[in-house]
């Protein structure tokens, strides 16, 4: 049976059960490479320039692992989601990228999703994506459907049901059940904001979340508020979007600055174009939020443990006086 | 109301231009230099690029000497800089200037955008003077190209090394002072003369390296530390594809109609990057492919953390074809010095690779 690796990065924790399910249903086997590891971001980042942010490099890591895995890659180049906003160049660029600097890379299925353009060429491009496997139209829509049937639930067992991506995915039975520490006692709620493919790739973030976690921390993310609270305080702070994950961001950060939580960690992955501003603005509206402690953490590939932890140590105990003392 | 403006090489002649005959009061801030860029890193988020920190930092000098509206391109560019006017308007507000943002759209509202945007600047004067005033404007920035194209083609070769530079500053001042199209026309002939007339060593035959990337740190000598010049002073021809007024000449008029300039270099691009991925990234991987049997070499410049350049930067090693490509990257911490060896050494490089071609062709 034709095997498509589908690299456990970047969109991978926003849409791998519609990409799953599309593939199955064409009668493909699904190939996921491994999670991060420490030899998954050396060759990623011995294959890009070095100013190439940290999620394209592990990226390019995970693909250089399924070399070989596999015969077909999945790497889309996801241009805009819905009409007016756009993605950031690396995501477009993706499977031009990958095809330059990966070497005996597997033909690469690079569909351009535009839905700013219209539905007919997302069509197209559905159709066309699935040429390698048949030829069959009706058989594409099927597929189809049933791809945006499972990212529904996904979406739903998120943003309705307080899951992080991992627990969904569990719960789909697509991924082993994390171990993440059951948020007992909780003393304290922070949210924590940043793209999924930076707060879930355990590796790179060092384990944010369960470390908090295991701080007495309840941890609240981007997908555990619901998506009309996400635009909508998107809309209070920036206006309309720019770009395609903002509400991710300057949504998830003004909808919690606003909720009933201690505090607010920001994750930026070094170098990143669209962050480097919208975190400005998420910054700038919590400082006029005096009651919430803001911190902002920029990961690489360098970033020490043992730094992050102390910072992450530092904050809670703060919090933690704070709420004492009053 | 008085209008500023942040800089980008010398359209500054335009929009003083069209303000000066509409009766409209300006405050012009100073040129790029070390304080505006200080004044824009201290207020910018910190992996912003470049451009930001230093439109950053004109704004704020221009809201310091006065001005009370600020003018800033906008829109969706595809990459941070169609987010600029949001971010910047944000910083400003915070820092308690009291002033109007205008950002004009350039890319979808085409002429009659900004014609909307001046008649509105300019407190509604007739539209007859305002289609004047602005065809005045384009055609000075269009002979300040065409001079500047002459002195690329001088500077390598003229006996006296400077001279170019110098007509050219002078050109932008009569250029700047003209008033009418006539005079206009009767300066760019003037120093177009002049600069046929400078002597020039006919027996050289300059190096070709062209000139590319993105967009601002290409157009704005300050941001690529006067890499034109620099590679003038090597004795080496500068090419550049880039130039402000082609540019509004195609988004601004053509493009409306279907016709893109860039469609030669995005299908020399093709084999290598399939897809337009916002700025100039897609340009920038096409004029290597379409230059490789036309120039020597090829300086890239980029500011640091650009993400359609990064993408290209990632692209150039594949491609084919055999050309030489030194990419600059830009940011506060960048130095002359480090700067003027990178370029001997690759004019260096490309010296030997020429005589060795010639060598060999030779048998």
């Amino acid at each position: 049976m034709t095997k498509v690796g589908i690299p456990r990065a970047l969109l991978y924790y926003q849409f791998y059960p519609m990409w799953r399910t599309f593939f199955s249903h064409l009668g493909a086997d699904v190939v996921v490479s491994a999670p991060t590891t420490k030899s998954v971001i050396t060759t990623g980042s011995s294959r890009v320039v070095s100013e190439t942010c940290l999620p394209v490099k592990v990226f390019c890591g995970h693909v250089r692992s399924l070399v070989g895995q596999c015969d077909y890659v999945f790497i889309p180049s996801v241009c805009s989601l819905e009409k007016g906003s756009h993605n950031c160049s690396k995501f477009m660029g993706l499977p031009d990228v990958i095809k330059a600097v990966v070497p005996n890379c597997p033909p690469i299925l690079d569909p351009d999703i535009d839905l700013a353009k219209g539905k007919r060429g997302f069509y197209l491009a559905l159709y066309h994506l699935s040429r390698p496997f048949t030829w069959n139209p009706l058989k594409v829509k099927a597929a189809s459907e049933a791809a945006w049937q499972s990212h529904l639930t996904y979406r739903d067992l998120m943003h309705n049901q307080g899951l992080v991506p991992l627990q969904a995915l569990a719960q789909m039975g697509l991924e082993p059940e994390p171990d993440f520490h059951e948020p007992g006692p909780a003393t304290m709620t922070i949210a924590v904001i940043g793209h999924p493919y930076v707060l879930f790739d355990e590796y790179i973030n060092h384990k944010l979340i369960r470390r908090l976690q295991g701080m007495g921390v309840r941890v609240v993310t981007a997908e555990m508020a619901g998506e009309e609270d996400l635009a909508l305080s998107l809309k209070k702070l920036a206006g309309r979007a720019y770009w395609t994950f903002e509400d991710e961001i300057v949504g998830a950060g003004g909808h919690y600055l606003e909720r009933n939580v201690d505090g607010i960690i920001s994750v930026v992955a070094f170098g990143c174009g669209p962050d480097s501003l919208m975190i400005d603005l998420l910054q700038r509206q919590a400082r006029k939020v005096p009651t919430k402690a803001y911190m902002s953490l920029t990961i690489d590939e360098h970033t020490a443990e043992a730094g992050l932890v102390t910072r992450l140590e530092a904050y809670v105990d703060m919090i933690r006086r704070r709420k004492n003392s009053v | 109301m008085k209008v500023t403006w942040p800089h980008l090489g010398h359209s500054d002649i335009v929009l003083k231009s069209l303000f000066r005959d509409l009766g409209v009061d300006m405050v012009i801030a100073p040129p790029n230099n070390k304080h505006s860029l200080t004044l824009g890193v201290k207020h910018s988020p910190e992996f912003v690029c470049l451009p930001f920190k230093l439109t950053l930092g004109n704004m704020i000098e221009g809201l310091e000497l006065g001005g009370d509206t600020i003018i800033m391109a906008a829109g969706s560019g595809l990459c941070r800089f169609g987010y600029y006017a949001k971010v910047q308007e944000r910083i400003l507000r915070d820092l308690g200037y009291e002033f109007d943002m205008v950002t004009t759209a350039l890319f979808e509202s085409k002429i009659v955008g900004v014609a909307r945007l001046v008649k509105r600047l300019s407190g509604g004067a007739p539209l007859s003077k305002v289609i004047a005033a602005i065809r005045l404007g384009l055609a000075k920035l269009s002979a300040m190209d065409d001079i500047e194209r002459a002195v690329h083609r001088v500077r390598a070769i003229e006996i006296n090394k400077g001279i170019a530079t110098k007509l050219f500053q002078e050109a932008i001042n009569a250029i700047d002072y003209a008033s009418d199209m006539s005079g206009l026309k009767k300066a760019k002939m003037d120093y177009i003369a002049q600069l046929n007339d400078v002597a020039v060593d006919t027996k050289i035959d300059p190096l070709k390296v062209g000139v590319m990337g993105e967009f601002y740190v290409v157009l704005e000598p300050f941001a690529n530390m006067d890499v034109e010049i620099e590679l003038g002073k090597l004795g080496v021809e500068v090419k550049r594809s880039l130039f402000v007024s082609h540019w509004t000449k195609f988004s601004l008029f053509l493009n409306a109609f279907g016709v893109t300039e860039k469609e030669k270099t995005h299908r020399a691009a093709m084999p290598y990057l399939k897809r337009d991925v916002g700025g100039d990234g897609w340009e920038s991987v096409g004029e290597v492919v379409l230059h490789a049997h036309s120039y020597n070499g090829l300086v890239h410049l980029s500011p640091f953390t650009c993400m359609p350049e990064i993408i290209a930067q990632n692209i150039m090693p594949s491609i084919k074809a055999d050309i030489p490509v030194l990419t600059l990257i830009s940011d506060e911490q960048m130095g002359r010095a480090g700067m003027l060896t990178r370029l001997e050494a690759f004019v260096d490089l490309l010296h030997r690779r020429r005589s060795a071609s010639l060598a060999g062709a030779l048998g």
